[in-house]
């Protein structure tokens, strides 16, 4: 329903009119139509249309804004680019949506401490950017990186290819503004590595939004090594290519990046990029070392001869950046290549023991042949981040069902190699009810409880992480409603 | 009133002694040795996390103070006043999986640094955290305090290594966080909660961390310099130029310990890599000196000299507190405190050593301007240690902001509504 004006229905007018008094008119989105935008992250299986948009400009007006909610009850959740995989920024009876995106200045830049102070609105990209000619970076760089936020990677702890070596977002930030769901603003961390009193930073970290919503973030940032090698591995099969992982991973120095496709994303990319990867080829590996350019040469000879050891087919090095950005193009952009094979695809997102890669991606394999999917892998091989991407049609209502149901089958084959339901897209509404797999009703408790610490009335971001008591079992719950 | 009351009435440690041999056995008590007695009545040894559960419970039932004594050094030089009931996890002590193929390794939280590392080493991998002394530090303790060394400039602390955590917190309940895979987003960072909660959130009993490879080769560059600014300009520079194992900056006083000349402030680079790694960043050094006094030291003698370095200490009784800055901000609050130090230069910390007792009145407002020093160049201050008789007068920690002592005081509400968990000895009296 649209009111003259005001924001839908379920939102009270006089609330809606203090938002628009805070923040002007251009930065509220009421108009049905336009929200349809805001109803999903990246992960599109399921849908809810919030009944009002915010777009603040400063902290200030977020913490305006937040007092006028909380002032109200009224539940919200944090949007940064909406690049999510695992629905973090889907509202689930949440009618407000505040989002950062507009917060997206670059505040300073020292680089005699290292650090790059960025409203929370900046895109992750943006910051690597600023200090590149300076030769430095900003190391968590999530496949989403052109667009992703530095809010939302705080938010879902996002990692990247480059995390083997560098670690994830929680390892390069150093301090948050952070605005409690009752408008409070406070500053955790700070300019300093180590913090005065608890890890409160570290607990906002990862939180997937329900502490509040983070305006601002001082960054640590990392100097670029001298010189990269990217070396590319062709095998026969995917045993072979795992055990290349962990020998040249404990051969002594840990590369930058170890990430691996398999035969179905293999096809794809090579259909869209045309690299020159064979067709009999199983498994690929990119392996790439970086350091100083002095004893990079035999570093890359021991690597080189680990990997045809192993049992690699064909070994590739790029020899100029031209060839390594080549290399790279067909990993980062595999999801795009993906897009080609299916009109809808999902990426789960879970996390075995490294030497259980095998065990793994064979079980998948079987899930997929069990639920009529074709499932393809591209992941960090390196941590045993596993992406395994679920191809369906989302207009056959049974082939989605079938498409959820392996998500889960997948999640619970990791958990029982001794792994986790997720390594950097967060739990978010996607594997809410995958959590119990994981944990006890005691850890769950206690975690619940520290939530509680930052938004004692659970309005920040609600129904997301944990599960709640009773409620156990299937997905559809009234507020939920999947895009069938 | 009969004898036995009347001891109990004078004795409540002796209660507390008689009930929980009754819970546990009387064979898991014992009274404390050496250093324990300044940090607790009655010790208890429990054997399973089942048994600690049992502990945990009764004392919040009976509002009985406990702490784990983790390495009971940690707290003795903290604490004001006793616990009533000190938890010691030395039979609580196994290293649960090492898997060196995954790199990761899950141990009990009463096993030592130390034990952990030996275990690993023919594996030529290691959890590279470095606190002085890590024969002697538990993983418990090392949690507990955050401690770290050197090695933090690359390897970074103890919440970069932690992947997993199991404690006992309120209700007697066994709670974890985390994994055993490297990667983990998976709910509430419980790890970075327990981490530096000096056991006032809950005991740790068991810990995953990831583990890092050993470099292939070890040098160390060792520079000497007469006054402080050009130690530290000399230190940036070769910071900006090569990735670093550590780096630190010696004030005379602690350099006069590692052969450095009297009154010379020492910066110390240590390098890894293979041989032309290693050839190219010592002549990198040499190029960077500007005409310091250059010492490369070499395999097994760097290995002893790091050892040494990490290990380093007030030899007799002081004051030993931490200052953190911004990096480049170090120098400056460095010379303004006036004192020796060991500072980790490209991370923003260092330790400041006062030998002796000073009167309580002096010490306290010494370290009061320490701690201003500090806040003026954006950082803070805590204390490490200081001797018994002057402690009672100390601010430890400092006072954080008005916010975030709110939260920390929900977040001690909410893990330990009792109170039990090492009552007022950490951040605003929590």
């Amino acid at each position: 329903m649209e009111t003259n004006g005001a924001a839908a229905s379920s939102l009270d007018s006089k609330l809606s009119a203090e938002l628009r008094e805070i923040v002007g008119d251009a930065a509220l989105v009421w108009r049905p139509s336009e929200l349809k935008v805001y109803e999903c992250d990246g992960w599109t299986i399921e849908k809810s249309r919030p009944d009002l948009l915010v777009m603040p400009r400063t902290t200030a007006e977020v913490s305006a804004v937040l007092k006028a909610l909380h002032k109200r009850k009224v539940a919200f959740v944090p949007r940064g680019a909406g690049t999510g995989l695992s629905g973090g920024a889907l509202p689930l009876q949440a009618p407000v949506m505040i989002c950062t995106s507009r917060m997206n200045r670059i505040l300073s830049i020292d680089l005699s401490n290292r650090r790059a102070e960025v409203e929370s609105g900046v895109v992750n990209l943006h910051v690597s950017n600023a200090v590149k000619a300076d030769g430095y970076f900003y190391a968590p760089d999530p496949s989403s990186q052109m667009a992703c936020t530095i809010g939302g990677n705080i938010a879902e702890n996002s990692g990247g290819p480059h995390t083997l070596k560098y670690g994830v977002t929680t390892n390069h930030v150093l301090g948050v503004e952070l605005v409690l769901p009752d408008g409070e603003i406070v500053e955790l961390g700070g300019a300093t590595e180590d913090r005065l009193g608890y890890d409160l930073l570290g607990a906002v970290i990862g939180a997937e939004g329900t502490a509040g919503i983070v305006t601002r973030a001082t960054l640590k940032l990392m100097r670029e090594p001298q010189s990269r090698q990217t070396l590319l591995g062709i095998f026969p099969d995917v045993d072979s290519a795992t055990r290349a992982v962990s020998a040249t991973i404990a051969a002594g120095t840990i590369p930058g990046a170890i990430e691996m496709m398999d035969r179905l994303i293999i096809r794809a990319v090579e259909a869209a990029f045309h690299l020159g990867l064979p067709d009999d080829a199983e498994a690929v590996l990119i392996i790439e070392l970086d350091g100083l350019e002095a004893g990079m040469s035999e570093r890359l000879e021991r690597v080189r001869e680990l990997v045809r050891g192993c049992g690699a087919s064909e070994i590739r090095i790029a020899r100029d950046e031209a060839e390594r950005a080549n290399i790279w193009k067909g990993r980062k952009r595999a999801f795009g290549a993906v897009g080609r094979l299916a009109s809808n695809y999902a990426t789960q997102d879970g996390v075995v023991p490294r030497t259980r890669l095998p065990e793994i991606l064979r079980q998948i394999a079987a899930i997929a042949q069990r639920q009529h999917l074709r499932i393809g892998n591209v992941f960090h091989a390196g941590d045993g981040n596993i992406h395994p991407i679920v191809l369906y049609d989302e207009r056959d209502p049974d082939e989605v069902r079938r498409a959820i149901e392996a998500g889960r089958e997948i999640l619970q084959a990791c958990v029982q190699l001794g792994g986790s339901l997720s390594g950097e897209h967060g739990i978010g509404a996607e594997k809410i009810h995958e959590m119990p797999l994981l944990f006890s009703p005691d850890d769950l408790i206690v975690m619940a409880e520290l939530r509680r610490v930052f938004d004692p009335e659970q309005r920040s971001n609600p129904n997301k992480i944990i599960p709640t008591p009773g409620a156990c079992v299937e997905v559809t719950t009234p507020h939920r409603q999947a895009a069938l | 009133m009969g004898l036995a009351q009347e001891t109990e009435a004078r004795n409540p440690a002796l209660r507390v002694a008689t009930e929980l041999g009754t819970l546990v056995g009387a064979d898991r008590l014992r009274t404390p040795e050496g250093p324990e007695a300044l940090a607790a009545d009655v010790i208890v040894e429990p054997r399973s996390a089942d048994e600690l559960c049992k502990i945990v419970f009764k004392c919040e039932v009976d509002g009985i103070s406990l702490a784990p004594l983790g390495a009971a050094r940690t707290l003795a030089e903290l604490r004001r006043g006793h616990v009533t009931l000190g938890v010691s996890l030395a039979r609580m002590a196994r290293v649960v999986a090492y898997e060196p193929d995954d790199m990761t390794v899950t141990a009990e939280a009463g096993v030592t640094l130390g034990t952990l590392n030996q275990l690993m080493a023919p594996r030529r991998q290691h959890l590279p955290l470095d606190p002085p002394n890590p024969g002697n530090v538990t993983l418990g303790a090392l949690i507990g305090a955050a401690k770290a060394g050197p090695l933090r400039l690359s390897e970074g602390t103890v919440r970069d290594l932690l992947i997993g955590v199991r404690f006992v917190g309120h209700g007697g309940r066994i709670v974890h966080g985390g994994g055993r895979v490297v990667k983990n987003v998976a709910g509430y960072d419980l790890m970075k909660v327990m981490t530096g909660s000096h056991g006032t959130l809950g005991i740790v009993i068991e810990a995953t961390f990831k583990v890092r490879p050993m470099p292939e080769r070890y040098t160390l560059a060792t520079l000497s310099f007469s006054n402080p600014a050009a130690a530290f300009e000399a230190a940036a520079r070769i910071h900006d130029a090569l990735p670093l194992v550590h780096l630190e900056v010696l004030s005379p006083g602690v350099a006069q310990n590692f052969s450095i000349a009297p009154q010379q402030f020492a910066a110390i680079a240590g390098l890894c890599g293979n041989r032309a790694e290693i050839d190219y960043q010592t002549e990198k050094i040499r190029s960077l000196a500007e005409g310091a006094a250059l010492e490369v030291v070499q395999l097994a003698s760097a290995l002893r000299l790091y050892q040494r370095l990490r290990d380093f200490t007030l030899p007799g009784p002081g004051i030993i507190a931490q200052v953190a800055t911004p990096p480049a901000a170090l120098a400056r609050c460095l010379q303004d405190c006036g004192v020796e130090f060991s500072a980790h230069a490209g991370c923003g910390v260092a330790e400041l050593f006062m030998p002796g007792e000073p009167p309580a009145e002096e010490a306290a407002s010494l370290v009061a301007r320490w701690r201003e020093i500090a806040a003026a160049a954006r950082g803070h201050l805590r204390l490490l240690s200081a001797p018994a008789s002057i402690r009672g007068g100390l601010d430890f920690f400092g006072v954080p902001s008005a916010g975030v002592l709110k939260l920390s005081r929900r977040l001690k509400a909410a893990f330990d509504p009792g109170g039990v968990f090492n009552p007022g000895c950490f951040i605003g009296g929590i």
